[in-house]
């Protein structure tokens, strides 16, 4: 394969990744042969800035990280996904990336991220990253070329026109900031394409270099052993005069190609698409259902997030229904990637309410229009630190179709500060002590790249991972046990989702029925949850499983066996159950499980 | 077993092969029954020791595995009437202990059970709508063209006052009709003619049971399809009251469960329904005297409860003179459109699905006779209904009876019931309130009935209702 990216063209003095790459100990991936791996795992975004620093700068590194894979490890964490840590000047969070092949300088070297593969890999730990397909940075050097030289290689990598009056009908995304799709260069004489911001100008894929170099750039990370790409803003790859450029043809042939390079020369990584869209567009980017599945592998749920919080607020499942109702189903290899929260905002204004179809209109456009109108905040300030709203809206993340993804900090309850601008109130130092910067950096506290927390109920000095580590009732403890409890039943990450309804609507209970495979035994768990504040109950609809005794996984209790009669169960404001449905009752025997009968 | 008491009448009217029965003659088991259904929540004639119980027909459906099974018709003598009713009993001749909670009696070694809660029965029974045969005089009718699924598990899901419902997996519920009235159910006419209308807000008719009730062809039992994972409109209200009264002192649009978006749904769902009634069943209207005699039927129902209910006995001129409003001079409306309507409407009879709201339940006030269940009534008379269950929602939840309490049950059924209007006329084309002193008036015939029923049931909740009516009295609902 020709390299045409440019390391041979490219000036030497932009210290290039290849130059940082020439003594990197390039590794074969070396997790198990595991092909469903991501059906199963509980996925943690983790931000290198923010989760440890190492050589005491303020910033959080990939040595930092490194040293705390024990700690992900023993949460029981199966693969972390680490937002862009590449080359950028940050005007966009590092999603402006200046060059593919190059890691932050403050974060470390692509030796050092090979080293993070290989130090998380031993322990069991799989790692995907951002790749930003659409568009670079103006300040990388395609650009920097294909302005200054428009006869030249890079001369067709961007969408150039003489006038701004192309592609109409597709809307401006970020419309506080961008009054047109279309930017003047003052170099090149010419408009740029550009669907977010004016600095991030839009590859040009109809240009057969451009997909080349974007495949590999992915060759060139899977090589060091990464485990896979969360694909950034994929509906947007091509433009054509006539649509709203999103969801093109053209833009579904890509990600094909993209999957049948990863499947014939790295079998066992995983795409998994950013298409904030409703959940009936978003399965078109797993591909054609006929093959199992020729795009994404996974696809993240985006609009089942607001509704957890909805029917909490409204305590009415109906939210959480009726979406799920609303998703198809998806191809065999995939899976839906699920979350309470990450790094960007809540879109809360949903919860407020006029209704779902106001829901519908919002979630029809692009979420990342929105990125200016959510509320930034953690799961615990957002729950107001209720401890059974966390465990409940935590059982429901693990027990809900999808891959659960948590967001680093939320396992302790970290706070946010919202006086921090943009999005940064979320994204402050991971709480690990209550030493000085939360054990976080050995730093003067004032060269920090944010604050730590360190207001009374959030600070570090209260909320931070040691002290939950010695207190086995703490919530990063109950975090834990049921990571485990959900790996032990693979109906959790693999079972048919089936919504009971039942006689309370402010409770939602479901089945998760798993028919068994050669890797996994099969098995049938039920989950039920109470939304409301106060107690409840609830009847259930369980004639599938007459006979069956439900058994609570958390502490093993037998219940009483299913009978004739809907199940009756009570639960306490924000309580919820999970129960293996798997084992049978003894001939209705009363007692089974108990002492022998003397008496008979 | 025998007839000890007067009470037991005896009949084998239309009874066939007596010897053959299981459970041996009909005395026997109308005398299981007479001591059975005082215990009963849903027979109606309370306060009795034993019922005066007539069998009036048996019919043989099946015999399982070792069970056998009848249904059986039989009538019992009331205050306002004989009343008829429908059960279907099982027969063992062993201790049925999955049936102990529905077990009627023993007679000579024989059990009598409930035989609808027997999932091996009701399965019976589904195949036999979907076979359409007929046993004995029992016709087991699938509507054409539909498909059913026979192989669905039965389960009783509620055994309410005049019916026991079972649900079919989760595709189809069975309603069996405990308490008879002779002729053709309107549950079942008005199902098939909203389905013929393409109304998105009903469940499908599938199939019914008939037979022959005092010489009538009578509906026995109707089978619609379920919506499965649906909660009742009831529950859902009652949820965001609760969730109201919880936060002290906010108001009722700022808290979480705010219920307006759904009341204001359920009020366009109701709107398309009664805009596929008038389409199927024709429009009509009342004037002059006709309208007159509506108002005069609300009043003697009023002076009838006033007789015995001294707390409307005591507002019973200000009543008649708020009904009159409607239609004094000069106020009563130049005509008045009627139709068929729902006749029994309230957050009970709604169904919250994943798709929207659904209606259910088309069979009218139950106390009312069937022709006047099948006549053309002011849809206002549903609206009415609607805005009283609204009221009593808001108030249902007890807690302290303060007047901050009260009020800010009175603010969420303002709210409610504000919404109900705003969808309704958004689809109606007109707003119910602009017939404000009418819909008033129907309301208050509502709430004065109420109140006659929570004096004889459930005196405590007498004044929600009773503060209703005060209300409609002062103020003419505005």
């Amino acid at each position: 394969m020709t390299d045409i990216l440019g390391r041979t063209e490219q000036p030497s003095s932009s210290g290039s990744g290849p130059s940082q790459t020439k003594g990197a100990h390039v590794l074969l991936n070396t997790m198990p042969d595991d092909p469903g791996w991501y059906k199963r795992a509980v996925f943690y975004e983790v931000l290198v800035r923010a989760f440890a620093d190492s050589n005491g700068d303020g910033t959080g590194d990939i040595a930092g990280l490194i040293d705390k894979l024990d700690y992900l490890a023993w949460l029981g964490v199966d693969c972390l996904w680490i937002p862009p840590f590449y080359d950028s000047p940050l005007r966009d969070g590092g999603y402006d990336i200046r060059d593919y092949r190059k890691v932050l300088p403050e974060f470390g070297t692509v030796q050092d991220f090979a080293n993070l593969i290989q130090a998380a890999h031993e322990r069991g730990i799989r790692i995907i990253t951002d790749l930003v397909m659409n568009h670079t940075s103006d300040s990388h050097f395609w650009f920097q070329e294909s302005r200054s030289n428009p006869d030249g290689p890079y001369g067709d990598y961007y969408v150039w026109a003489d006038d701004d009056s192309g592609y109409p009908d597709a809307r401006v995304i970020f419309v506080d900031t961008e009054p047109s799709n279309w930017t003047f260069d003052p170099v090149r004489k010419q408009y740029f394409w550009h669907r977010f911001f004016s600095h991030q100008p839009d590859l040009n894929f109809d240009c057969p270099a451009v997909g080349d170099a974007m495949i590999d750039v992915m060759r060139f990370w899977l090589d060091l052993g990464i485990d896979g790409f969360r694909l950034d803003a994929v509906p947007y790859l091509y433009v054509r005069e006539g649509t709203n450029g999103e969801n093109l043809p053209e833009t579904h042939a890509f990600l094909k190609r993209c999957r049948k390079v990863v499947e014939d020369e790295y079998p066992g990584r995983i795409l998994l698409a950013e298409a904030n869209q409703w959940p009936a567009d978003v399965v078109d980017y797993y591909g054609d259902p006929a093959v199992g599945g020729d795009e994404c592998h996974m696809c993240f749920h985006f609009p089942l997030m607001p509704r957890i919080f909805m029917a909490a607020r409204r305590e009415s499942r109906f939210p959480i229904s009726e979406i799920l109702a609303q998703t198809p189903p998806i191809p065999s290899t995939s899976q839906w990637g699920i979350f309470l929260r990450n790094h960007d905002e809540l879109t809360l204004e949903m919860v407020s309410d006029e209704d779902r179809d106001y829901m519908w209109n919002e979630y029809a456009g692009d979420p990342r229009m929105k990125a200016n109108i959510g509320i930034r905040r953690r799961l615990a300030p957002l729950l107001d630190n209720d401890r059974n709203s966390q465990e409940l809206f935590t059982a429901m993340l693990l027990s809900l179709p999808g891959s659960p993804c948590l967001y680093y900090g939320d396992e302790i309850g970290m706070g946010d500060n919202i006086w921090l601008g943009d999005r940064d109130g979320v994204r402050t130092p991971m709480q690990w002590s209550p030493d000085r910067n939360a054990g976080f950096s050995r730093s003067d506290p004032a060269r920090l790249y944010l604050p730590a927390i360190m207001d009374p109920v959030y600070g570090f000095q209260t909320v931070n991972v040691e002290a939950q580590m010695n207190t086995t009732a703490s919530l990063l403890h109950w975090t834990r046990r049921m990571i485990e409890i959900r790996k032990r039943h693979p109906a959790f990450a693999l079972g048919e989702f089936f919504d009971l309804g039942g006689s309370n609507p402010t409770v939602l209970s479901y089945v998760r029925t798993f028919p068994g495979s050669e890797s996994s035994p099969a098995g049938t768990v039920l989950c039920v949850n109470n939304l409301s504040r106060f107690p409840q109950p609830v009847e259930l609809d369980l004639r599938g499983h007459t006979g069956q005794v439900p058994v609570e996984l958390t502490g093993g209790t037998p219940f009483p066996p299913i009978g004739e009669l809907p199940y009756l169960l009570t639960l306490p404001g924000h309580g919820f159950y999970w129960f293996d449905l798997t084992m049978a009752d003894q001939n209705g025997e009363p007692g089974y499980s108990g002492e022998p009968d003397y008496n008979g | 077993m025998n007839d000890q008491s007067g009470n037991v009448q005896l009949s084998t009217t239309d009874y066939q092969d007596a010897d053959d029965q299981r459970g041996g003659a009909g005395s026997a088991l109308a005398a299981l029954l007479a001591r059975w259904l005082p215990g009963q929540r849903w027979f109606a004639t309370k306060g009795e020791q034993l019922a005066a119980v007539t069998i009036e027909a048996r019919t043989r459906v099946a015999e399982l595995d070792g069970k056998s099974v009848e249904q059986v018709l039989f009538t019992v003598p009331s205050p306002s009437g004989t009343q008829r009713y429908q059960i279907w009993v099982g027969w063992t001749g062993y201790y049925p202990e999955r049936f102990a909670h529905v077990l009627i009696g023993e007679t000579d070694g024989q059990f009598a059970y409930d035989a609808l809660h027997d999932a091996d029965v009701s399965a019976l029974v589904l195949k036999n709508i979907a076979a359409g045969v007929s046993i004995g005089s029992l016709d087991f009718l699938p509507e054409p063209g539909t498909v059913i699924d026979s192989a669905a598990a039965g389960l009783v899901i509620s055994a309410e006052q005049s019916n026991t419902s079972i649900v079919y997996g989760h595709s189809g519920i069975l309603k069996v009709f405990r308490r008879l009235e002779p002729g053709l159910n309107p549950d079942a006419e008005v199902h098939r003619a909203l389905q013929a209308a393409g109304s998105a807000h009903i469940a499908p008719a599938l199939g019914v049971i008939e037979g022959p009730v005092a010489g009538e062809r009578t509906t026995l039992a109707l089978l619609t399809g379920f919506f499965a994972n649906s909660a009742e409109g009831w529950a859902m209200a009652t949820a965001s009251v609760r969730d109201l009264m919880a936060e002290g002192d906010l108001r009722a649009d700022e808290v979480g469960g705010d219920f307006a978006s759904e009341s204001l749904r359920l009020g366009r769902a109701v709107a398309d329904v009664h805009a596929d009634l008038a389409a199927a069943f024709g429009t009509a209207v009342l004037v002059g005297e006709d309208f007159g005699r509506l108002i005069s039927a609300m009043v003697s129902g009023a002076e009838a409860v006033a007789a015995h209910v001294p707390s409307i006995e005591a507002l019973l001129p200000d009543i008649v003179a708020a009904f009159h409003r409607a239609d004094g001079p000069g106020r009563a409306p130049a005509s008045i459109a009627v139709q068929r309507i729902h006749g029994d409407l309230q957050l009970g009879q709604t169904l919250r699905t994943l798709t929207g709201w659904a209606i259910i339940d088309f069979e009218g006030e139950p106390s009312k006779s069937l022709a006047y269940r099948r006549a053309m009534h002011s849809p206002l008379r549903d609206i009415a209904g609607m805005m009283r269950s609204f009221d009593y929602a808001a108030h249902h939840s007890g807690g302290p009876s303060d007047s901050q309490h009260a009020y800010r049950a009175q603010e969420w059924a303002a709210r409610n019931r504000a919404a109900f209007c705003d969808g309704y006329a958004a689809v109606a084309g007109h707003d119910p309130r602009d017939l404000g002193s009418l819909l008033a008036a129907f309301e208050l015939d509502k709430a004065v009935y109420e109140v006659a029923y929570e004096h004889g049931h459930r005196p405590s909740w007498e004044p929600i209702p009773l503060q209703a009516v005060v209300r409609l009295i002062n103020t003419g609902g505005k």
